[in-house]
């Protein structure tokens, strides 16, 4: 009898696993996708040595001043020396900690808001939430607890963007809320209303609803008073971005089963508690993706702020690139510079909206 | 939901505030002036990376704050766009207009706005590449002209070509910065624009000595400061700022001279600056009003040489913008 | 309400009745909407009247005195206020028709280069999306405007040229333009009678296919008549069309069509923006098929071009085309960053230099407020009857 002998395991075949069949897999599966990856290749090889030669290796990096610009490359020595116009604005050197307290409430709510019990969620985050923009605003302005006042043509830059967008949907909520409520509404009247309302903002480009705010807004106050230009913009962002939630909000009201409503209605809750302690908690859990998309767009939007001349931070952009110290053509720099703070906080929201979505999906799809 | 409307109602109230006819006595009870300035505009208005203003229209503001609160630096800069300067002046959002505006006579009579002296003398000129060897504007039939948007400029150059039966195409901007762009990349051929800035986008050209100004100023362009119309009070102050600070460099006082000439100078210097007369007091300000203009802001001649003249980058010559006995037009009515 | 039933009764206060109550919030909620308006109303005309502004559209009459850089329609100085804003309005429509036109082929591009095999194009398709997303679009138009055309070549000599008829610099695109001469009617003529025929074979078609399930090719023959027809037209009338070739003249080309860069520009960006976000519908509806469609359509021996065409493509669309819709829209919408580079649309044309010229701010923003309003209704009317076609209809 021949004894069988056990052979040694035979590694997998260079075809199925290990990187070149990774390679053939994912690159080279027919002669269609690997001319593609070959073509692909081409080109980023041909891009890339040059862009980031200009980007980092032979970029000029210190200096204070555009003699200190000598190199081929960028001269990031600009964004450098308005780094502190980009972010603060004209805010007074010595207050920026105002600033920086406010942004870290900010930051710090948020982290509340993940790490926090569920049970306590509601009752402190969403407060504090409502009232961050109000303590904001009345920390930088001064004007009420007494510290040195900074009116608001010295307010500018990417605090700006952020305030304005935060404030805007703050309020936007309720109002959106409300608005939305108001389309589901049987009085024909509030429906109406509501319905001329969120068409009326989500139909007219936002340009238009800012050239209202900074020419026409004046127009419609008492004769004699005067409203302070951010808050007529903060309005007119309110409304917009109010038309906006409303749209958001009635997709969720939409999720909702009806079952929950004749629950509610069976328990004998009348139509605010019905709303409130039912259905919006769940409107607004559905929503939840929807609702930082919404914002992403709202922020993007406060550049648009440039055209009528606030201070938010493309327009700094701007004005620090037409200062006769600095002529010479930096707006690559600058534009790259403002889009990648922008990216980094778009994406990143939009990170944050993907995985609640993902964490919703419980259902059995899939 | 219904605290944050009250928050909101709250906030609109905490920065909202009622105009009253007198800007004086208003100006003096906040202790600052505030001033409508542009958005960024090198040599007249421009902010620097610390944030602080500077530029000829600024000066005037400045000069006002400086003749009514004692104060140059007491002012609350809003930078406007071109479209809502006006609005803005008539609500009672700022105190005075200082924003490169052309002086007109509809302006002037159709707005409710009061326009308080000239601070420069402008007209709209042309600016080409070198390369394209054009000598003058009628030369310019078929090209392309970078233009800022909304501006008086716009209708000039239509005036213009029409005129001289020529076509062009017109290629307008946002703002004056872009323009420069503009030509630098070759979207235009030519560059229109008020003579001052010319200059100030000359300089900004990777080469300033590539791009020649033609010698053809086809429009007037006036600009001063404007105020309410309504407040004589605040217009004479603001008028009289203006004309300080020319006599100033008429009568030879400058920001480093002011003090001694107020004491030991001859009696037209003494009168201007407070130590003799009552020049001050007819204002509704102190005696010393043009003393604090002269000392904190400079005399015409310290103002311009700095934010557009030949200590600036702009370098502009003086030209029209010198004084009447220097071959220029700058007249300030008698001090006395 | 279900508690209607049970509360209409006369012992219950006048203010439980649900049904007097929603008049009485209805009536409030005039009131209050009434006072606002009114104190609006007032407060804007002593205003206006305090500063001597006039009101009402007789300036649209006046004569604007400035010229404007691309027009659809004759235009010059000479024309009238009313003039700029049709002039304004067309290049709007002009952009957006584009930008929907190159939005949507990037979007379904780069939405199924999703599902792509070959991993580099996958994520590049990401990347692409990740990164157009989430740059604020005025950034983009000024990027494509300032960085990228300016860079093309400034002297007309030195245009990249193709076959010295189109030409590309700093000033635009200039390429040929088709001139009619006699006979070119015909041609016109036709175009139109091959779309006639075509829309009468589909219906043809799909009537057999209903009847026999014979299948027609109808998607061949139709590209055949619409190419043929006009083609046999054009040689029997004897090429009845000459090209006006754009000539290098003493500043720029002249003759032919001209595209200028802010056109390019704007619609370069906006096309990319919302491209990569109809990407993003593309990518979800297509995820929303479930994947058993695909599979019984392969058991059935379907080939996968067919299954793409036939069963995946028709069911994504019921989740793609709303969204599209409001990509559309905000398209439109965001067609208005022209004012940003100059482009002359109605905002830069419009609420830009007539507003300027006139300080008619009121008539003005509102009359322009009320045509991308309109504007948004029509694409959503159309959208919403594609929408209706996509859906399931029940046999």
């Amino acid at each position: 009898m021949q004894e069988f002998k056990v052979l040694p395991d035979l590694p997998a075949p260079v075809k199925t696993v290990g990187p070149v069949a990774w390679l053939k897999n994912n690159l080279f599966s027919s002669w269609l996708n690997g001319l593609a990856t070959i073509v692909v290749v081409a080109i980023l090889a041909k891009l890339l040595p040059g862009l980031l030669d200009w980007l980092f290796f032979s970029a000029n990096w210190t200096g204070t001043s555009q003699d200190a610009c000598t190199k081929e490359g960028a001269c990031w020595v600009f964004i450098n020396s308005w780094s502190k116009q980009f972010f603060y604005g004209s805010y007074p050197d010595g207050q920026l900690w105002r600033i920086n307290l406010v942004l870290a409430m900010l930051v710090g709510i948020i982290t509340l808001s993940i790490f926090i019990s569920k049970e306590y969620r509601n009752k402190i985050v969403v407060p504090l939430f409502l009232l961050l923009p109000f303590i904001g605003l009345i920390i930088l302005d001064g004007s009420l607890i007494g510290l040195q006042v900074v009116s608001t043509d010295l307010w500018g830059g990417f605090t700006l963007n952020v305030l304005l967008a935060a404030a805007s949907i703050i309020v936007a909520f309720p109002l959106g809320a409300l608005w939305a409520l108001g389309r589901r509404s049987e009085m024909p009247l509030a429906r109406s209303i509501s319905i001329i309302l969120i068409e009326f903002f989500r139909g007219v480009p936002v340009l238009a609803l800012f050239f209202m705010g900074s020419v026409m807004l004046p127009l419609f106050f008492p004769e004699g008073t005067t409203v302070d230009k951010l808050v007529r913009v903060w309005i007119v962002l309110v409304l917009f971005m109010s038309g906006y939630m409303a749209e958001v909000f009635r997709g969720g009201f939409q999720a909702i089963p009806k079952g929950q409503y004749e629950a509610a209605d069976a328990i004998g809750l009348g139509y605010w508690q019905k709303n409130a302690l039912i259905i919006f908690p769940q409107v607004i859990k559905v929503s939840m993706p929807n609702i930082l998309a919404t914002f992403v767009m709202l922020f993007k939007n406060t550049t648009f702020l440039l055209i009528i001349g606030i201070f938010e931070m493309l327009s700094t952009a701007q004005t620090a690139l037409t200062n006769s110290n600095w002529l010479g053509g930096h707006s690559t720099e600058a534009y790259l510079f403002v889009g990648l703070v922008f990216w980094v906080c778009c994406y990143s929201m939009s990170l944050i909206a993907t995985s609640i979505e993902r964490k919703l999906n419980t259902d059995h799809r899939n | 939901m219904h605290k944050s409307i009250l928050f909101g109602l709250a906030t609109v109230a905490l920065f909202s505030a009622p105009v009253q006819a007198d800007t004086l006595e208003d100006v003096k009870k906040a202790g600052m002036l505030k001033c409508g300035v542009s958005t960024g505009l090198a040599g007249f208005s421009q902010k620097d990376e610390k944030g602080s203003w500077s530029g000829l229209d600024v000066d005037v503001c400045r000069g006002v704050a400086a003749a009514v609160l004692g104060d140059a630096s007491k002012v609350t800069y809003k930078p406007l766009t071109a479209k809502e300067r006006f609005t803005a002046l008539q609500s009672g959002e700022i105190d005075i207009l200082s924003r490169n505006t052309t002086w007109t006579h509809t302006r002037d009579t159709s707005l409710g706005l009061n326009f308080a002296g000239t601070i420069y003398y402008d007209g709209t000129g042309f600016m080409v590449s070198k390369k394209l060897g054009v000598k003058s504007a009628l030369e310019l039939d078929g090209a392309a002209a970078c233009i800022q948007a909304g501006t008086s400029t716009e209708l000039a150059i239509a005036d213009y070509f029409r005129e001289n039966n020529m076509k062009y195409k017109v290629v307008t901007f946002d703002t004056s910065d872009q323009t420069r762009t503009g030509l630098e990349s070759g979207r235009c051929d030519f560059l229109v624009s008020d003579q001052s800035q010319l200059y100030a986008l000359r300089i900004g050209l990777k080469d300033p000595a590539g791009a020649i100004v033609l010698p053809e100023v086809i429009s007037k362009e006036p600009l001063g400061p404007v105020v309410r119309q309504g407040d004589d009070k605040w217009f004479n102050i603001t008028k009289w700022v203006v004309n300080a600070s020319i006599e100033g460099e008429f009568q030879g006082v400058t920001s480093e001279n002011a003090d001694e000439l107020a004491k030991s100078g001859k009696p037209g210097q003494k009168r201007l600056l407070g130590t003799e007369g009552d020049l001050g007091e007819k204002l509704g300000l102190s005696k010393d009003w043009a003393l604090n203009v002269i000392k904190q802001v400079g005399n015409y001649s310290e103002s311009f040489e700095r934010n557009v003249g030949q200590d600036s980058p702009l370098k502009i010559k003086r030209g029209l913008n010198a004084q009447w006995n220097n071959g220029g037009i700058l007249y300030s009515p008698a001090m006395r | 309400m279900t508690e209607d039933q049970r509360a209409v009764s006369s012992k219950h206060a006048f203010y439980n009745n649900p049904k007097n109550r929603a008049l009485i919030y209805q009536l409030l909620l005039l009131i209050g909407i009434g006072y606002f308006f009114y104190t609006i109303v007032s407060n804007t005309m002593a205003n206006m009247e305090a500063r001597g502004i006039k009101s009402g559209f007789g300036f649209l009459q006046a004569t604007s005195g400035f010229d404007i850089l691309m027009s659809l329609i004759p235009f010059d100085a000479t024309y009238s206020y009313g003039r700029t804003f049709v002039v304004g309005l067309l290049n709007t429509i002009l952009v957006s028709i584009i930008g929907i036109i190159l939005a949507t082929i990037i979007g379904f591009l780069i939405g199924v280069a999703h599902f792509s095999p070959n991993w580099l194009i996958k994520k590049l398709a990401t990347a692409y999306v990740e990164t157009f997303r989430n740059i604020p679009l005025l950034l983009q138009v000024f990027f494509w405007y300032f960085a990228v055309l300016a860079a093309l070549p400034t002297a007309a000599r030195d245009s990249v040229s193709i076959g010295e008829a189109v030409f590309l610099n700093v000033k635009g695109l200039f390429i040929p333009k088709l001139i009619g001469e006699s006979g070119s009617s015909i041609v016109y003529l036709s175009i139109a009678v091959a779309l006639i025929a075509i829309l009468f074979l589909r219906r043809w078609a799909k009537k057999r296919q209903e009847l026999t399930g014979a299948q027609f090719p109808v998607l061949w023959t139709g590209l055949g008549i619409f190419f043929g027809l006009p083609l046999l037209a054009t040689l029997i009338t004897g090429i009845p069309f000459g090209l006006e070739y754009p000539i290098m003249g003493r500043f720029s080309f002249d003759g032919g069509i001209t595209v200028i860069p802010e056109l390019m520009a704007l619609a370069l960006a906006l096309s990319i923006y919302t491209g990569a976000f109809i990407a993003e519908a593309v990518r979800a509806g297509i995820q929303a098929v479930p994947h058993g469609q695909t599979e019984a359509a392969r058991s059935l021996g379907m080939k996968e071009s067919k299954i793409m065409s036939l069963i995946v493509v028709p069911q994504a669309m019921r989740v793609i085309t709303p969204l599209l819709n409001s990509e559309y829209q905000s398209l439109v919408k965001n067609s208005t960053l022209a004012t940003a580079i100059g482009y002359p649309d109605l905002f830069t044309v419009f609420v830009g230099t007539t507003l300027n010229q006139t300080g008619q701010a009121i008539e003005i923003v509102f009359m322009t407020m009320a045509v991308y309003f309109v504007i948004n209704m029509i694409i959503s009317f159309v959208m919403n009857r594609f929408n209706k076609s996509t859906q399931i209809t029940a046999r």
